[in-house]
């Protein structure tokens, strides 16, 4: 067995974390890691300015214009809670998709199950695609948001937000875009996606620490505050401050977590987006035709890879998928995610509801020899099944 | 809209239910795992082994499960891959082909611990 640990969880979380960004964390935070935004000292306008010079990186990374609308949570789940409190009202309707994580459905379903909102969950294809016209068809007088995930994190397929964000522009109606699976591997921009909010996480693609996240919001879309506290800015007043980011971002930021965020964009923009994702989808791809020759493994959605990011779903005929992760590690200390991977609905309409699948999802810092580790690991459980 | 149906199981627990077996009242979980290790015994064990279509539980067999209770009973908690893997002193892949039912509805359940708080 190989010692090394074969990573091909990504999905979850990126791991390793590079180096570079683990030591622009600690030595930034050793120098200078005061209270951002509260003091008037020269160091805490100094920690500000690190704080401010991320929100501008980010905004460029996502073509958003206002720097001050991008909002530091601290996950996407969070980013999208804040979104959600903060725009729906009783009587609305919300449409959003199948393909969703439980970072979307459940808030909605908190909501839904209170009688406030109604919802529409859009189907996705035979190809792991939802059809722009599915959504139109939903669109009702009181819809007030659609909520698409921009790739999905059980089958990597990327959504055509393109166009949903067309048709949703043309009617008026806010796009909320959950680029947990696809910021940092694909490029992003807002204003040509026409969508009025982006939630992404750090410590994904990013390759920033876990407990990062945020939500950049179009200066058109107002979202309301629905937590109040210190901002740092305007307090004899009682009033939470209403002014962005500060409206959305009551208590301390997490700014150890700021600077590794910040540091990871560096990290993959100094990388290429264009080339990390060739880099991950030669590696897909070679891992999809080497399991495409194991008559015993199944794949979802992965004929053609052309709108992918690097996962992939998979079974092991007649084997438990948690059996098949707890081989792969134990056996060939290879890390997959196996089970439902927190979007209950994909694995219903693939069939898998019952145990899900075994997901294998690229990084950077993968290798053919890995791939190549993981087919011969997935090809000698034939005997299993 | 998700119907009715789908909601109720989506949204439903875990399906916490009486059983007798040996002539005891254990709680099982909706996959079968124990809701309380304790209720465990090797009488217990051969009755499940048998349902699951294992009509006798080898030395191979018992070696596994007492791992698993003794690991259980010391840490609280299952034992990591590698720790099952040397304490049975056999690979995973041959755990989960030794029980009818795999490692994990198999010899874990089997072993009376209960369910993994996974995303399952």
């Amino acid at each position: 067995m190989n010692d090394r640990l074969i990573y091909l969880d990504n999905a979850a979380t990126t791991f390793p974390k590079p180096r570079e960004v683990l030591d622009k964390m600690l030595e930034t935070y050793i120098r200078v890691g005061v209270s951002p935004g509260r003091g008037s000292y020269d160091l805490a306008m100094q920690v500000e300015d690190i704080v401010e010079e991320a929100r501008k990186k980010l905004a460029r990374f996502f073509g958003a214009p206002d720097p001050n609308r991008v909002v530091f949570t601290a996950n996407a789940t969070d980013a999208l809670n804040l979104a959600f409190s903060g725009l729906l009202q009783p009587g609305d309707h919300v449409i959003t998709t199948r393909l969703e994580h439980n970072s979307v459905l459940r808030p909605l379903h908190h909501f839904l199950e209170r009688g406030w909102i109604t919802c529409d969950h859009v189907p996705f294809d035979c190809k792991g695609f939802v059809d722009p016209n599915e959504i139109l068809r939903c669109i009702k007088p009181n819809t007030r948001v659609v909520v698409v995930t921009h790739a999905s994190n059980v089958l990597g397929t990327v959504q055509p937000v393109e166009e949903i964000g067309r048709l949703c522009a043309g009617r008026g109606i806010p796009l909320i875009i959950d680029a947990s699976q696809s910021a940092g591997k694909i490029p992003i921009d807002m204003m040509a996606l026409q969508a009025s909010a982006v939630v992404f996480t750090g410590h994904k693609a990013f390759y920033g620490p876990t407990g990062t996240g945020g939500l950049v919001i179009h200066p058109e879309l107002d979202i309301k505050a629905s937590r109040f506290g210190g901002t740092g800015v305007d307090s004899k007043s009682l009033v939470h401050t209403p002014s962005y980011p500060h409206r959305l971002e009551p208590g301390t930021i997490n700014l150890m977590g700021i600077i590794g965020l910040s540091a990871g964009i560096d990290y993959i923009t100094q990388k290429g987006l264009a080339a990390i994702h060739r880099q991950e989808m030669t590696l897909l791809r070679r891992l999809r035709d080497g399991l495409s020759d194991l008559k015993h493994v199944d794949m979802y959605c992965a004929d053609d890879l052309s709108n992918h990011v690097a996962v992939l779903s998979t079974n092991v005929n007649g084997v438990n998928p948690a059996d098949v992760g707890d081989i792969l590690d134990g056996d060939y200390h290879i890390a997959v995610r196996v089970g439902l991977h927190c979007a209950p609905l994909v694995h219903h309409d693939l069939g898998t509801i019952n145990g899900g699948s075994v997901r294998f999802s690229l990084g950077i810092f993968n290798t053919q020899e890995d791939v190549d580790q993981a087919i011969k690991a997935m090809a000698s459980m034939r005997s299993q099944s | 809209m998700i119907d009715s149906e789908e909601h109720q199981k989506l949204v439903s627990d875990l399906g916490r239910q009486p059983r007798f077996i040996a002539g005891r009242e254990i709680y099982l979980d909706w996959e079968g795992f124990f809701w309380d290790p304790a209720d465990w015994n090797e009488e217990v064990a051969k009755i499940l082994a048998r349902e699951s279509g294992i009509e006798v539980l080898t030395e191979t067999h018992w070696k596994i499960l007492r791992f698993f209770r003794e690991y259980y009973s010391c840490h609280g908690r299952a034992p990591m891959n590698r720790h099952l893997k040397e304490g049975a002193g056999i690979s995973l892949k041959e755990i989960g082909a030794l029980f009818t039912e795999g490692i994990r509805l198999g010899a874990r359940r089997l072993a009376g611990l209960p369910n993994p708080k996974s995303c399952f």
